[in-house]
């Protein structure tokens, strides 16, 4: 895109285009050029996403836990790195069904808790401990619980949907503690004993290199790490394959969406499996960084906050959910240890925050500042005006809001009033 | 043979008879109308064609075939494709990505497993895609986020929509409500030629007489879910009980 059509856009379409999608190129296939340049371009796209979330990985750690001054101020530390990348995963997976398709979903934990339960299990009662199998049975039990979980909860929607997602998650979640407690470890969970990597890597070991230069804390963020990028890759190519043009139909207009002919029912399913399938992944990854697994995972406030961090991160962004999971954990990890519980209403706050001024989340946020510095770079003028009409924007909108709340008792008074004459 | 051909269709909603032995047959190349009084009965018969509500009793056929146990998605996979009475579209994507949607339906069936394919190794879906922003003469606008486009154009783009999926069978529900006489009439143009380029079969429902007077080769009139009358534009207008059942539906 030449810098100039950036400038006319408003920052309404950079949210749009944030997942750097079809759009983003203005309409790829109808640009003049073969078939070929076309693929080069897309799967350039896809190799610099790759590449780019690859980079954030290995850097992410460094900026975090060792970097001079920003750690130290941040107060980070390595086994927090690997524990945002792993709910990270699990709220982009939860994403491309919330964001995405438009199914707000309340009963994400059923697979998450699925996904490590199932892991743990293998290694308590199989003793097989290999971290990579552990992953992989995670997501298929991740996959196989949300395919009967979606098929029984898609047959209704909007609030239905959510509710009967949330009475399957506690259906699973009193199951593991109650009548499988006696597998499940029930209050206690199950104390495992990870394997070493590929037989030989233990996982708490550092890494040679990166470890002792601060760009990852142990094999253990290696193997996070990896299942980090795999995950945005695969995410990223479903965004791009028909599949993300019917899911953002679906969310947009189910019964058009249905009436060009689409199966819009089995879209549906296979959204939610997909979302189920990184849950698990996810999950599987928690039992191994915890080594136990627990059936507190499958508790409802664990598919609250997933919904939290992808909101907060952004909604529709594929991205948003790896800030929304950093931010939450180091307020509950990092803020927590200085002021206790206090950042839960600091967490309340900048949710608020975030929905009021960011509609998009952080990574609309993001977005929208990478536009407006583009904006000031080639027309300082326009940039100036954009700020003006925000800042008035923004006022109008409190001010309405405060007047509505001074007016409210008049109102009420009003209405009562009336109704007794 | 018909191309749709309904045999004493029935949908009672509680005690109310919706629709009360429709029996309408439409030839292949047809312009049929379907029309007559809010509440005659219209939309019930629509969504009973496109499968969206099941028949109390009776039966459709199309091409012959049954297709009474049809979901929506499979109806429009048949053949038959519906413009809706509002500006059924998808809002916040762009003109294009709302082509692209139909012609990925079109091309692709109701479902395919090709969740790891990118959507760029289909051009046949940009194919279809661009022959239908065109055949609606919005290929200039096709950036364009669609919520962001005038209400005939909207309509346009629905109309397009429809048209992606390469029906045999059209059915129009009330494509110019809510349009000015202008837009009305480009409409109604845009039907006309897409008919005559495609070699459609529409069904037009309206509950205003005149507009589909030039347009129809047949009419048939519903009236409190029941036939009244069917034939060419000048024997429904002199029907006497087609005017009863419009002096009657404005008294209502």
């Amino acid at each position: 895109m030449s810098p100039d059509s950036g400038a006319d856009r408003s920052p309404e379409d950079v949210g749009a285009t944030a997942d750097g999608m079809g759009e983003t190129d203005g309409g790829t296939g109808f640009v003049d050029g073969s078939t070929l340049a076309r693929w080069d371009r897309i799967s350039g796209n896809e190799r610099a996403v790759v590449g780019l979330t690859a980079l954030a990985v290995l850097l992410f750690p460094y900026l975090f836990a060792e970097a001079p001054v920003i750690s130290s101020i941040l107060s980070g530390y390595h086994g927090l790195t690997t524990l945002i990348l792993i709910w990270g995963i699990f709220a982009m997976g939860y994403d491309l069904l919330h964001g995405y398709t438009g199914l707000l979903s309340f009963g994400h934990a059923a697979f998450w808790g699925m996904g490590g339960m199932v892991a743990g299990w293998l290694v308590q009662f199989f003793g097989i401990d290999f971290p990579l199998v552990l992953v992989f049975v995670g997501l298929v039990a991740g996959v196989l619980l949300a395919w009967l979980i979606g098929f029984l909860s898609l047959r209704r929607g909007g609030i239905y949907f959510a509710i009967l997602t949330l009475a399957f998650g506690q259906m699973f979640y009193f199951t593991m503690f109650g009548p499988l407690g006696g597998i499940t470890g029930g209050e206690d969970g199950l104390l495992l004993e990870i394997g070493p990597l590929l037989g030989i890597i233990p996982l708490s070991g550092g890494v040679p290199v990166l470890t002792p230069l601060g760009f990852a804390g142990s094999w253990l963020y290696m193997l996070v790490g990896v299942f980090t990028v795999v995950s945005v890759a695969v995410a990223y190519r479903v965004l791009n394959s028909p599949y993300g043009l019917v899911f953002r139909a679906i969310r947009e207009n189910e019964q058009r969406a249905e009436f060009v002919g689409l199966n819009v029912w089995r879209y549906k399913l296979v959204a939610f499996i997909i979302s189920g399938g990184f849950a698990g992944l996810a999950g599987a990854l928690f039992t191994i960084y915890n080594g136990s697994s627990s059936a507190s995972t499958f508790y409802w406030i664990v598919s609250g906050d997933v919904v939290i961090m992808s909101i907060i991160g952004g909604v529709g962004t594929l991205f948003g959910g790896f800030l929304g999971a950093g931010l939450y954990l180091y307020m509950s990890n990092v803020l927590s240890t200085s002021i206790g519980s206090l950042w839960h209403l600091l967490l309340g706050i900048s949710f608020v925050l975030v929905v009021w001024l960011f509609p998009d989340g952080l990574w609309g946020g993001i977005e929208r500042l990478r536009w407006f510095v583009r904006l000031a770079i080639d027309d300082p003028g326009a940039a100036r005006q954009h700020l003006v009409d925000v800042a008035r924007a923004y006022v109008d909108a409190t001010v309405a809001f405060a007047l509505r709340i001074v007016r409210f008792p008049m109102r009420l008074v009003s209405l009562v009033s009336g109704g007794s004459s | 043979m018909a191309l749709l051909e309904t045999e004493d269709l029935v949908k009672e909603f509680g005690g109310v008879v919706a629709n009360d032995d429709v029996s309408i047959g439409i030839e292949e190349g047809e312009r049929v109308s379907l029309i007559g009084p809010n509440g005659a009965g219209k939309s019930t018969f629509i969504n009973l064609v496109t499968g969206l509500l099941e028949p109390t009793s009776g039966d459709i056929r199309f091409k012959g075939e049954s297709i009474l146990d049809h979901e929506p998605h499979e109806v429009v996979q048949q053949g038959i494709s519906k413009s809706f009475q509002t500006a059924s579209i998808f809002p916040e994507l762009s003109v294009a990505d709302n082509a692209r949607i139909a012609g990925l339906a079109a091309e692709h069936g109701s479902f395919r497993f090709n969740f790891l394919t990118r959507l760029d190794d289909y051009p046949e879906v940009e194919d279809v895609a661009r022959e239908t922003l065109e055949s609606v003469e919005l290929w200039g606008q096709r950036e364009v986020p669609a919520e962001d486009l005038p209400y005939g154009d909207k309509r346009r783009l629905e109309l397009g929509i429809a048209l992606a999926a390469e029906p045999d069978l059209l059915l129009l529900d009330e494509p110019t409500a809510g349009m000015s006489p202008e837009e009305t009439e480009a409409t109604v143009d845009l039907i006309e030629r897409v008919r005559e380029e495609r070699g459609l079969t529409y069904l037009f429902v309206e509950h205003d007489m005149e507009i589909v007077f030039n347009v129809s080769d047949r009419i048939v009139v519903l009236h409190r879910g029941r036939v009244i009358a069917e034939g060419t534009p000048d024997e429904v207008r002199g029907d006497p009980e087609v005017q009863e059942a419009y002096l009657g539906g404005v008294e209502a």
